[in-house]
């Protein structure tokens, strides 16, 4: 009955216009990347792969194209539209009164909770996935399928190149998908204040602010040292899946606290919810 | 079928509910009256488990709402006055997303009731373009499926026109007769709570200031008018039964008298009498009664 119940969630999920903004500014942004990419992009490229030692067709590619849309715009951009479509999944439902027809069902809060947060995640990890297949199809419209992988992330200290497609290829997947689980926590930050009695619009705006907040702490020179202690790091190190040796226990520990968060705020917003009055 | 016991509600300290009971029996047709912020919502809400109270419980069918709201809900269907659908989906995608969260989606099930509540050209329109009465109408077969056996009525009629409120009376007057389909109606609209229901409860500030059978209460007689004539004669016999004049020919006389006695005297006295009628108290006059009594003290 849940994966009905989760079936029903989803349709008025996707029923909903605004739930496709996020696909629709994507994909512009990719078109745009991509012309930037091979208007103004391939000579600067050619010089650092010379400057790198790096051949030319690893990291002018249709691979590594992909891996920049994703990583480029995935953090700041797409964090609004999981924040955007996390703000509203109960906010706006009580705010338009959706939530007493809801209610006056037999189901429990807990339920009517668990198939909300479940179709954001849903939403989210395949809002990730749908960037990566667009962006790469894109990409091999513009560069073709030929080239490998060149990955550059010095926030992390990345440098790694594959030069066959396939391994740079499976990387880039298992990335993004568990750059998609990173994403999760903007949404469950969006879907935790959704849970208070506030308007989506406000679910949504201290939810980037959260996250815009630690980005930013995160980036300060002096806070470099401790940055193991914000979230948006520990969300960035889907980024070492594509390191050509995978630190694999500062993975598992990144992700261990990312679901810990996650379950906390579906607690807390859980309890919240849990106790407030609906009325008209 | 439903029962209430000393629901207590404050809101930000102030008091919404003074320790409300009630029992709403099986087939019966019970309104909740009350002015616009008496309480009736709120009790309703807790009936849902809405709102939480502060004190109390409400049984359905003998289960707990505050211990086992899904389990005492799955005989509830409810409507509200003014019932938020997803407006982006049509008529059938909502009761879909709707009536699944009570279980399995019945396809047939769902196309009778639909037909039943006259939406079957409209039902696979989008919601928002429904007119208010659609809306209700749609409520009301959302509220119908699966299949309830207490049917909550939040002031459902408020907003629509009167063929609409005679077409929602009949409906549910015909679910109580055809099914024994167990009623409570919120409304402040006297004359809806006069037509539709068997028994009353009335609400003031809060608090339950009066339960009781419509029927009795209608039945229950204030006196009766007489119009006679020489007036002379009406006169005295005005005077000796307490009477009070309406107009130069018509009396009106408390119901501690016969009406035998009073028009054999008149026509002992030579009187034509032309017209006998007996003044009912009216549910207006018993609420404001209530209300009047209650703010009073």
């Amino acid at each position: 009955m849940f994966l009905s119940q989760l079936r029903g969630e989803l349709r008025k999920l996707f029923a909903r216009r605004r739930t496709y903004l996020g696909y629709v500014v994507f994909i512009v942004f990719e078109v745009l990347i991509l012309t930037l990419w091979v208007k103004v992009g391939r000579e600067k490229v050619a010089e650092l792969a010379e400057r790198n030692l790096i051949p030319m067709d690893q990291l002018y590619s249709s691979l590594t194209s992909t891996y920049w849309i994703m990583g480029g715009g995935m953090f700041l951009l797409g964090s609004i539209y999981f924040a955007l479509v996390g703000g509203d999944i109960v906010a706006k439902e009580s705010e338009d009164g959706n939530l007493r027809m809801v209610l006056s069902r037999p189901v429990s809060r807990l339920r009517v909770l668990l198939l909300k947060y479940f179709a954001v995640i849903i939403y989210t990890v395949t809002f990730v996935i749908f960037v990566g297949i667009t962006g790469y199809g894109m990409s091999v419209l513009a560069l073709g399928t030929g080239g490998g992988l060149c990955v550059w992330n010095p926030n992390l200290y990345i440098l790694s190149v594959y030069p066959g497609w396939g391994e740079g290829f499976t990387r880039l997947f298992v990335g993004a998908c568990f750059m998609g689980l990173s994403m999760c926590v903007v949404s469950s930050l969006a879907f935790f204040f959704s849970c208070f009695k506030m308007k989506p619009a406000a679910a949504t705006i201290m939810a980037l602010s959260v996250f815009f907040i630690d980005f930013v702490l995160q980036n300060m020179p002096f806070l470099r040292g401790v940055k193991h202690v914000f979230i948006t790091y520990r969300m960035e190190n889907w980024a070492y899946l594509l390191q050509e040796e995978i630190p694999w226990a500062r993975i598992v520990e990144s992700y261990a606290i990312l679901s810990g968060l996650n379950i906390s705020l579906f607690i807390v917003g859980w309890m919240v919810f849990q106790s407030r009055d609906f009325k008209t | 079928m439903l029962r209430i016991e000393n629901l207590e509600k404050r809101f930000a300290g102030k008091i919404a509910l003074k320790g409300i009971s009630f029992e709403v029996k099986r087939g019966v047709i019970h309104g909740l009256l009350g002015h616009n912020g008496a309480g009736k919502s709120t009790t309703l809400g807790i009936v849902l488990a809405m709102i939480s109270a502060d004190g109390g419980e409400v049984f359905i069918d003998d289960v707990s709402v505050q211990k086992e709201q899904a389990r005492a809900l799955r005989k509830v269907g409810a409507i509200f006055e003014a019932p938020s659908f997803y407006d982006y989906m049509s008529g059938w995608e909502n009761l879909k997303v709707l009536v699944g969260l009570s279980g399995k989606f019945d396809h047939g099930q769902a196309l009778d009731i639909v037909e039943r509540v006259g939406l079957s050209d409209r039902i696979h329109s989008k919601v928002g373009a429904y007119s208010h009465g659609m809306r209700q109408r749609l409520a009301l077969a959302q509220a119908l499926l699966p299949e309830p056996e207490v049917l909550l009525l939040d002031e459902p009629t408020d907003g629509l026109d009167p063929e609409g409120i005679k077409w929602f009376r009949d409906f549910i007057v015909n679910l109580r007769n055809e099914r024994g389909m167990t009623v409570l109606f919120n409304s402040h609209l006297l004359s809806e709570v006069e037509l539709m229901c068997d028994r009353v409860s009335i609400i003031r500030e809060g608090e339950l200031v009066f339960e009781g059978d419509v029927n009795d209460l209608r039945d229950d007689r204030l006196g009766f008018k007489i119009s006679a004539e020489p007036m002379d004669v009406l006169k005295s016999v005005v005077e000796e039964f307490d009477g009070e004049w309406l107009t130069e020919s018509r009396c009106l006389f408390p119901p501690e008298h016969q009406v035998a006695n009073v028009v054999e005297r008149l026509v002992g006295a030579g009187a034509k009498v032309h017209e006998v009628t007996p003044v009912r108290r009216s549910l207006e006059d018993v609420y404001l009664e209530f209300s009047k009594e209650s703010s009073c003290s």
